[in-house]
């Protein structure tokens, strides 16, 4: 870049302070946290307990959810049919819900009168309270980013190359898992780990589905809320932590695909 | 073996039209076309990928109009080769084969046959990505290859390759045709028909308006269109009167053309081919098919050299290296040309 340019300089400070922002919240937190009540609220079982159950059911529910929501990317990129705008716009509107509006629209499903709830209820089931209903409430609000980042996947993948699978004798559901999917891969990758973010991240649909088992950020908002800002830091900074490590791991997982992926383009980009 | 019958596809406001025309066991038929006259699009027929309106495509003596793709026996070779990205050119050969639960040493067996066949043996673990574009084509080649189809489609198989590797992909393909394959070849070079084809089918507007052997096609075009495929770019619109039992062709600025005894329309287009002409230092005294002209363009071409004369038509004209220096030939020059009656084609 050239900073002997006055707009090359305003893009720096406006860039920095954009960043800084984002950083110094967070830094802030750290800071006024003390070694010490870190390592006393690591060691607060209820605490160990909220982040394990955030971070395994947001885990179990993308998983758990992928195999329908995959498909149905793949479907919204490769086909036309009456109402798929519609069926786009229902895709995305978990996203400009609010999330609270959210929790009480997923409360009246799976509560003992909702249709959801009857069902699981006659299992002996009751999913408000549950992990299961954790798991709904996250679903529900982060479904949508994983469904979309798989689209735009599926959609760069040239169609070609999947007339040539089947032309080579591939059903269309072995063209899926040997073509579609692999060429896609980081894609689905990056749209999973969103949706495991937005998931883990929920607080306000599940703080209405279940209050109970807490979850981290219903834990961060109960020490705030009865013992104050210097109780909800350290929980805050040891979920902040843990979920970090979380990504880092997805993403070197998802990044041993990323040469593929590259590969995918340049040959796309060669061809056009 | 492969036969269209009376196909008709609309696509957008392009349609193929009562397409209809067969290629024989083991022939090298080109189907030769512009771009957007619809050859690909009657090889995604064949292949499957899309389906006609009306018409049958019929196999071996089977309807396969409306079969899956994957139940075809249609090897298609795409354009720009469609090998997939994140197989290894093994994988990529393999993936046919694994798709019909081919055993696994069987797969390898095949693969290292084939891949000597088509020389690709040092390439086997290298992505596509690392490939030249002949390369690729050998690659996809392979793949369709070892699947045994019925008939072989290339799309424009030379188009995404340089041109000095285009000649060993002639000879690949040449000699997988002579190893008894049926190979349907489609593109808009009339120069691979010539090279390649057992017969050709010229096709526009999603009509095949001739079919035959190469050299038949070119030497008697149906019309303008097929004419133009064979490089020929010497048309003349004229009137034909016949005067004293001779039939006289008046072009433009009224240019005299004197043609072979027969039965002309009043209007009509006459063509003669670049090399059916003769230059002359001085001008001829002939009162028919000569003329007095000035070179206005001169330029290399792939056998040697071409001009554009201007005399009352403009010809064109192609010539060797020798005949340039032997007649001192360059643009703003004055110079004679002559040609035969047999040599003019009215069409």
């Amino acid at each position: 870049m050239n900073f002997k340019s006055p707009f090359h300089w305003v893009l720096m400070i406006l860039s920095s302070l954009v960043l800084l922002f984002v950083l110094a919240p967070l830094v802030g937190m750290v800071l006024h946290t003390s070694v010490g009540d870190l390592f006393e609220t690591v060691k607060d079982q209820e605490v160990q307990d909220s982040i394990w159950l955030t971070l395994s059911v947001a885990f179990i529910t993308t998983l758990f959810f992928a195999v329908g929501a995959v498909p149905l990317a793949w479907v919204m990129a490769r086909h036309q049919f009456p109402g798929k705008r519609i069926v786009q716009g229902l895709i995305d509107l978990p996203i400009v819900l609010p999330h609270s509006a959210a929790g009480i629209a997923m409360l009246g499903f799976i509560s003992r009168d909702g249709f959801l709830g009857k069902v699981a209820s006659s299992v002996g089931l009751n999913l408000v309270g549950n992990p299961g209903g954790i798991a709904l409430a996250m679903a529900f609000v982060s479904l949508s980013f994983m469904i979309n980042s798989a689209r735009d996947g599926f959609a760069a993948v040239p169609e070609r190359l999947e007339k040539a699978a089947l032309n080579m004798g591939a059903s269309p559901f072995k063209m899926f898992l040997t073509i579609s999917i692999p060429l896609s891969w980081r894609s689905i990758a990056s749209g999973f780990i969103m949706m495991f973010a937005r998931g883990m991240s929920e607080f306000g649909a599940i703080v209405i589905v279940a209050y109970h088992p807490m979850t981290a950020p219903v834990l961060i908002y109960e020490r705030f809320n009865q013992f104050g800002l210097s109780y909800a830091r350290p929980v805050s900074v040891i979920f902040i932590l843990a979920a970090l490590a979380v990504f880092v791991l997805l993403r070197m997982i998802s990044v041993g695909r990323r040469s593929e992926r590259s590969s995918l383009v340049k040959s796309d980009s060669n061809n056009a | 073996m492969l036969e269209l019958k009376s196909i008709t596809r609309r696509f957008g406001s392009f349609a193929l039209d009562d397409l209809s025309f067969k290629v024989n066991r083991g022939e090298y038929f080109i189907l030769l076309g512009r771009s957007g006259s619809g050859k690909s699009l009657t090889l995604e027929l064949i292949a499957g990928i899309r389906k006609p309106e009306k018409g049958q495509v019929i196999l071996n003596g089977t309807d396969i109009t409306l079969l899956k793709m994957q139940k075809r026996k249609t090897g298609l070779v795409f354009q720009d080769f469609a090998l997939f990205p994140h197989l290894t050119v093994y994988d990529n050969i393999a993936y046919p084969l694994k798709m019909k639960r081919t055993l696994k040493q069987d797969i390898y067996k095949m693969i290292d046959k084939i891949a000597a066949e088509v020389n690709i043996k040092h390439l086997l673990e290298r992505k596509p990505d690392s490939l030249s574009g002949g390369e690729k084509q050998r690659v996809a080649v392979a793949r369709t290859l070892v699947t045994s189809p019925d008939i072989i489609l290339l799309d424009e198989p030379m188009a995404s390759i340089d041109t000095p590797l285009r000649d060993d992909i002639r000879r690949l393909l040449r000699r997988i045709n002579d190893g008894g394959m049926t190979i349907l070849h489609v593109t808009h070079d009339y120069r691979e028909a010539i090279r390649l084809a057992d017969r050709v089918g010229v096709i526009h507007n999603g009509r095949i308006i001739q079919v035959g052997k190469p050299d038949e096609v070119f030497a008697n075009p149906v019309n303008r269109f097929v004419a133009r495929f064979a490089g020929i770019r010497n048309f003349f619109k004229v009137k034909i009167d016949v005067k004293d039992s001779e039939n006289i062709a008046t072009g433009r600025n009224d240019f005299r053309f004197l043609l072979p005894p027969g039965d002309y329309p009043q209007d009509a287009i006459i063509m003669i081919h670049s090399d059916k002409i003769t230059l002359s230092q001085e001008p001829l005294k002939a009162k028919y098919n000569s003329a007095w002209g000035e070179i206005t363009e001169i330029n290399r071409s792939e056998f040697g050299y071409e001009a554009f004369i201007n005399a009352d038509e403009i010809f064109y004209v192609t010539f060797s290296e020798q005949l340039l220096n032997d007649l001192s030939l360059e643009t703003g020059k004055m110079i004679g040309l002559s040609f035969n009656p047999d040599a003019l084609k009215v069409i």
